[in-house]
């Protein structure tokens, strides 16, 4: 049977609509920034308005709902990479903001006392090293996917969260 | 630590995304999309009105400049705008630009729009040279001839005149007496009389006058037609009166006619204060309109001689003239005296060419 002339392109998937993927992943972009920022409510919010603002803008770029979740984790943690650069530059002029406002409720008081004192250790970390280890330690992406959305190959990634871990396994060594 | 721990932990991390959390979020979103849509169509009109004001301004530019005005050579220019123009003229074209509304200037007739007379206001005048019709204005009592220049003529008052000159030079011709300004230089001249009630050609009240009256009203055909039937015992012997005479002659398309009238105020009238610049004219006559450059040097040498603001172009036209005439050894001596005398001459550039110096 002879091949045919043209190819047929493939059906069209379904467009992404904004309100469905914002009911479907506001929660998980609002979690993944308050663990990347270890800040509370306002923090995140203007982090998650930022991200679905540019989602809203950019819909044309995401296939379907399945990959949306990973483009909007690369484009989380670019906006976050961009504000806690914004707020270590402000630190150098103002106090630095304290880190007991970390959104952990349900958090018991010595897990609380760790994830304040974990987040005063990142603060001193390179930022690229910081979303790196938080990605793969607070989130518990795979390291693909921390490649990813830090927007770096497999090997960087390897290596800042390397560098990361060390510093941090030597803080909390007696822990 | 366990890198499971530090997992457990981050799941404690949870800023309790709420539906209302979410609703202020999602509204937040909206009203900064509302914002840029306003953003966007506030910098569209934005562009839009620009591109309409300077499509307008473009063709508003363009419509008011489609010529230059004074090359109109029938009709008076009064009707012509106030304002400078902003176009470039072409090489070669005469440009009249009014100074005012109340300006009223008629073209001189047989001079092909080379020579206007200014009845009221001002106006400025750009003019290439032209030695073979040499481009006139003519004001009241006075008449002001380009030597290849951009010049005003202004009323100031019912009485006076003001002449300034921007580039070049120009030779006021006035009671009698001729005045050679250079760029920069302005000169108030009176009139004799109220030139608004001035006829413009060959006027009734003159007709049948001599051929003196009619120069000077600028009427120079019709001077030069009553000199030929007068017969040379018509011109008195003095600097005026012969320089009215060959003025008459030139300007009325008879270069050769005036040949004669010059060379008596050279060689007569050696003492005249108008003898200098004769003996220039009568070289620019020879050199430009009769093509006879050996006697041009002469003329020029003689220019030179009477000193004065003449002196540097007369010799750079000497240098010119010999050139012409191919006396290559006396260009080239002349041309290096040029140089000594006028080391930052303006006319260096044609002196070096036609003295054989590049």
């Amino acid at each position: 049977m002879p091949k045919p002339y043209l190819r047929l392109a493939p059906a069209p998937e379904d467009p992404v609509e904004f309100n469905e993927l914002f009911a479907r992943y506001g929660g998980y972009v609002a979690r993944l920034a308050a663990r990347l920022l270890g800040s509370g409510d306002a923090d995140v919010d203007d982090v998650v308005q930022d991200v679905f603002w540019l989602a809203s803008r950019r819909l044309y770029r995401i296939a379907d709902m399945i990959q949306a979740r990973g483009w909007l984790a690369t484009v989380t943690t670019r906006v976050v990479r961009r504000r806690l650069r914004r707020r270590r530059f402000h630190s150098l002029f103002h106090a630095s903001p304290s880190s007991d406002d970390v959104p952990a409720s349900g958090a018991s008081a010595e897990q609380r006392a760790i994830l304040i004192r974990l987040y005063e250790v990142l603060e001193r970390l390179p930022t690229k090293q910081r979303l790196a280890w938080s990605l793969r330690y607070l989130e518990g992406e795979p390291l693909n996917a921390v490649a990813s959305a830090c927007h770096c190959s497999l090997a960087t990634a390897k290596r800042r969260l390397s560098a990361a871990k060390n510093v941090i396994d030597e803080v909390f060594r007696d822990e | 630590m366990s890198d499971r721990r530090w997992i457990v932990l981050g799941e404690k991390v949870d800023p309790k995304w709420d539906p209302e959390r979410a609703r202020a979020v999602r509204e937040a979103i909206t009203r900064r999309a509302e914002r840029r849509r306003t953003a966007v169509r506030a910098t569209f009109a934005t562009a839009s009105t620009g591109l309409i004001l300077i499509g307008a301004l473009v063709f508003v530019v363009r419509g008011r400049f489609p010529q230059p005005p004074a090359r109109s050579t029938n009709a008076g220019v009064s009707a012509l705008p106030a304002a400078p123009p902003i176009a470039v003229a072409p090489a070669g074209v005469v440009v009249v630009t009014p100074l005012s509304q109340d300006t009223v200037l008629e073209p001189l007739p047989d001079l092909s729009g080379r020579g206007f007379r200014l009845r009221a206001g001002g106006a400025r005048f750009s003019v290439p040279h032209n030695a073979q019709h040499p481009f006139v204005v003519v004001a009241g009592t006075v008449t002001i001839e380009d030597l290849g220049t951009a010049f005003t003529v202004r009323y100031v008052g019912a009485d006076r005149l003001d002449v300034s000159v921007e580039e070049g030079r120009v030779r006021v011709r006035a009671a009698g007496s001729d005045t050679e300004l250079a760029a920069g230089a302005t000169l108030r001249v009176p009139l004799a009389f109220v030139t608004e009630s001035e006829p413009a050609h060959a006027p009734a009240g003159l007709a049948g006058s001599s051929w003196r009256a009619l120069a000077k009203h600028g009427a120079y055909e019709d001077a030069h037609r009553a000199l030929s039937e007068a017969g040379p015992g018509a011109v008195r012997d003095n600097g005026a009166d012969l320089l009215l005479a060959a003025d008459a002659a030139r300007l009325s398309g008879h270069p050769a006619d005036a040949v004669p009238y010059l060379e008596r105020v050279v060689r007569r009238h050696a003492r005249d204060s108008r003898a200098g610049v004769a003996a220039f004219t009568l070289g620019r006559v020879l050199l430009d309109e009769l093509a006879r450059p050996g006697e041009a040097i002469d003329a020029f040498a003689v220019a030179r001689a009477a000193g004065g603001p003449l002196a540097e172009d007369a010799l750079a036209r000497e240098v010119e003239a010999a050139s012409r005439a191919g006396e290559v050894a006396r260009s080239r001596e002349l041309a290096l005296l040029y140089r000594r005398t006028y080391p930052n001459g303006r006319r260096t550039t044609e002196v070096s060419k036609f003295g054989g110096l590049r």
